[in-house]
């Protein structure tokens, strides 16, 4: 046989990356054993996982290998902060291309492409992934779990995750976050996108990721916990994950469902066309999972409110009892608002005002947890610290984002509004200030962990406050107003009349991103300063 | 801490958002980028679907269209039988779902009328099929250039906007005739 360079080229490589993983896993178990007490390096792997997961632990590329929970939530961490900036740089681009009343450097399929990656990976990669990182960063800690099992199914469905993304990435979809059906049907650049197929199988990745990952929560949280913590004395954000984790699990898989069948209209179009059935079909299967994703989105972020807000004011919380019952509540009344998506759809005057009814209802629980966080506050003295500085901003924008909601769940205000650009303010008002000013604001308050005791840069962070907070309000306020005027949302282009208020949101969205780029470099700066603090965080106080 | 960890940490993010972004608003390849071209004159086409084949009870099914450049073809689809079917069009002599750029969905209720509008702008031989009956409703649609393909369209198709994009026009409604 003749010499092949090119095989002998290929071999060796195959061969090179063979022992560059052999090496990485000898690496990484080291650093695994080295993580270990004298007693845990010879017990088995599940007490050996435990003792891991109660341990503060730092920020590490390893976690992509190790499966105990602390590795998973930093995997889930790092990911979705990756989801979060390549969505944020989509959302600047579609900004930035709004500024003049004609598509100006996006075509408008390009614009679709961006609208819907925006979208998809805000709610999925970002909103979805961070909460799951967080709670399993803080949950083994804060129940002091005895056990840690199930990490292989973890670390698949952490894969699943991460595939599910990079799919939403690679099919260019253009057919918006919903992916409705008759649109998604249509495999072209003009319709749902050539591989919008691609899409709906990284939802239906990402979505059976969280399903599993919400009962791995229960478990962890009703049958692994320390038996010296009372069900009545679990901390405010457990709470607020049981309650997302049965929301997930009683709603996703409705919508997985639907996204099985779709993509089965795709090769064979039989379920939302034909005789007996009507694309409004999928509407109602999405949306039932469509409404409770919010919360699955809001919910831990007041989680994290009740559990921060105590340390800053140096009060307990207000009223324990009625945190849990709001939450519980929110779990409840969430599930079943849904319609108040279809309210212009014709789903029937009978059913509009019980959407309606419920959509009103939910303002008792939501105004229960504010006026408990405005007691809290009351009752004690406040330490204005970063943190603290995101969560009050987080109460004010979720009190602004909560009255503009009730608005619309009038059915006559509704018709005026929908499909606006009032509501794309209304829920980015609560996904900017509370679902991400929450995840920000829980990883300042972990910095030390993560970097082994070092101290985020104060003004730095200061300046990525504020230009978060106030790139928020000059981007949503002039949509709010707009909106009102029935400035269409979703839209490459608008008419003339609107040009004032699409370019003050020009000018938001282009500080937001500044802000989260100065995050960034905050992180990146302070990792490299010298070790001053101990690397203890108030979040996993009650661990140790 | 490792102290590479931050860095990588920051370069994974900055290459994972810009390379994205990239992506994002990279054109696509492929013939699914085509779109519908300006046109001087329409032509109606009427098509009825078939599991059998287009056109099926009439004396000519599947039958090969001819139109020319820079015409409105008007597909007029009208639903036949309880099947369900799709419109499609790719470029070539034989069936290619991945280079198809009219791929519609007739609804299964008959009666039911689909409307595809489309200009061609490149002369050549294209198959129209159905998805869901690839083996028996095929046929082929050839289009030669137009004469006058050099005098500037009187109706311009969509909308020119910003740097020279049209809108596609790929529109369809359905509505029921009994």
């Amino acid at each position: 046989m003749n010499f092949s360079f090119e095989l002998a080229i290929f071999g060796s490589t195959i061969a090179v990356l063979i022992i560059m993983g052999f090496l990485l896993y000898f690496f990484v178990q080291d650093y695994r054993k080295s993580l270990l007490s004298k007693e845990m390096e010879t017990a088995p792997k599940e007490q050996a996982n435990a003792y891991l997961s109660r341990i503060r632990r730092e920020l590490s590329f390893s976690a992509f290998i190790m499966d105990d929970s602390k590795s998973i939530g930093i995997r889930y961490l790092i990911t979705s902060l990756a989801f979060f900036f390549i969505a944020g740089l989509a959302g600047v681009g579609m900004r930035i291309s709004l500024w003049y009343p004609n598509p100006s450097y996006l075509t408008p399929i390009q614009y679709n492409i961006l609208l819907t990656e925006h979208g998809t990976l805000m709610l999925y990669g970002w909103a979805t992934g961070s909460i799951l990182g967080l709670g399993y960063y803080l949950l083994p800690s804060l129940l002091k779990i005895k056990k840690d099992s199930l990490g292989v199914l973890n670390s698949i469905m952490y894969w699943f995750f991460a595939v599910g993304g990079l799919l939403l990435i690679f099919s260019k979809s253009t057919a918006s976050w919903y992916f409705y059906y008759p649109l998604t049907d249509q495999l072209t650049q003009a319709g749902g996108g050539q591989f919008s197929f691609a899409a709906l199988i990284g939802v239906l990745f990402i979505l059976t990721a969280t399903c599993v990952a919400s009962i791995i929560f229960l478990k962890m949280i009703f049958l692994d916990r320390d038996e010296k913590i009372r069900i009545s004395s679990m901390s405010l954000f457990v709470w607020s994950i049981v309650a997302t984790a049965i929301l997930i699990i009683s709603s996703a898989p409705i919508s997985m469902i639907a996204d099985g069948m779709v993509i089965y209209d795709l090769i064979n179009p039989i379920y939302f066309t034909g005789a007996n059935s009507t694309a409004l079909g999928y509407a109602i299967m999405f949306w039932f999972w469509g409404h409770p994703i919010v919360y699955v989105a809001v919910i831990p972020a007041f989680g994290l409110i009740y559990e921060l807000l105590p340390k800053y004011v140096g009060k307990p919380v207000y009223s324990y009892s009625s945190g849990v019952i709001a939450l519980l509540l929110l779990m409840i009344f969430s599930g079943t608002v849904w319609g108040h998506h279809l309210f212009n759809s014709g789903l029937g005057t009978l059913w509009d005002m019980i959407f309606s009814t419920t959509s009103f209802i939910v303002a008792i629980p939501s105004a229960i947890t504010v006026f408990n966080w405005i007691a809290t506050i009351w009752s004690g003295k406040v330490k204005l610290t970063l943190p603290m500085m995101f969560i009050l901003n987080a109460i004010v924008d979720f009190i602004i984002g909560g009255v503009t909601g009730v608005m619309q769940s009038d059915v006559g205000v509704n018709a005026l509004i929908h499909g606006t650009y009032w509501v794309t303010a209304h829920f980015h008002f609560i996904l900017l200030g509370v679902t991400t000013g929450m995840a920000f604001a829980a990883i300042y308050v972990l910095f030390p962990t993560f970097t082994g005791g070092r101290r985020y840069n104060s003004a730095m962070g200061k300046l990525h406050f504020y230009l978060t907070a106030g790139g928020t309000y000059v981007m949503t306020i002039p949509w709010a107003l707009g909106g009102f005027e029935g400035m269409p949302r979703r839209v490459a282009g608008y008419f003339g009349i609107f040009q004032s208020y699409q370019d003050a949101a020009a000018i938001g969205g282009v500080i937001l991103g500044i802000g989260q780029l100065i995050f960034l470099i905050n992180f990146v700066y302070s990792a490299y300063k010298p070790v001053t603090i101990s690397n203890d965080n108030i979040l996993e106080e009650a661990s140790s | 801490m490792n102290r590479i960890t931050p860095v990588a940490l920051f370069l994974v993010i900055i290459i994972a958002a810009v390379g994205t972004f990239a992506y994002f608003v990279s054109p696509s390849s492929g013939s699914s980028s085509q779109t519908s071209s300006s046109y001087n004159s329409t032509m109606e086409i009427t098509l009825y679907a078939n599991a059998n084949g287009w056109n099926y009870n009439s004396t000519h099914p599947n039958p090969t269209l001819y139109a020319k450049t820079h015409v409105l073809l008007e597909f007029k689809i009208i639903e036949q039988d309880n099947f369900p079917h799709t419109f499609t069009i790719n470029p070539g002599p034989n069936e290619s779902q991945s280079n198809a750029f009219i791929n519609v969905n007739i609804p299964a209720i008959p009666g039911t009328v689909v409307w595809v509008n489309w200009s061609f702008s490149s002369p050549g031989l294209y198959t129209y099929w159905c998805v869901v009956h690839p083996e028996t409703m095929v046929g082929q649609l050839i289009i030669n250039s137009s004469a006058n393909s050099s005098s500037s369209p009187s109706v311009i198709q969509g909308s020119n906007l910003g740097n020279g994009s049209t809108v596609n026009s790929v529109e369809y409604w359905a509505h029921e005739e009994f």
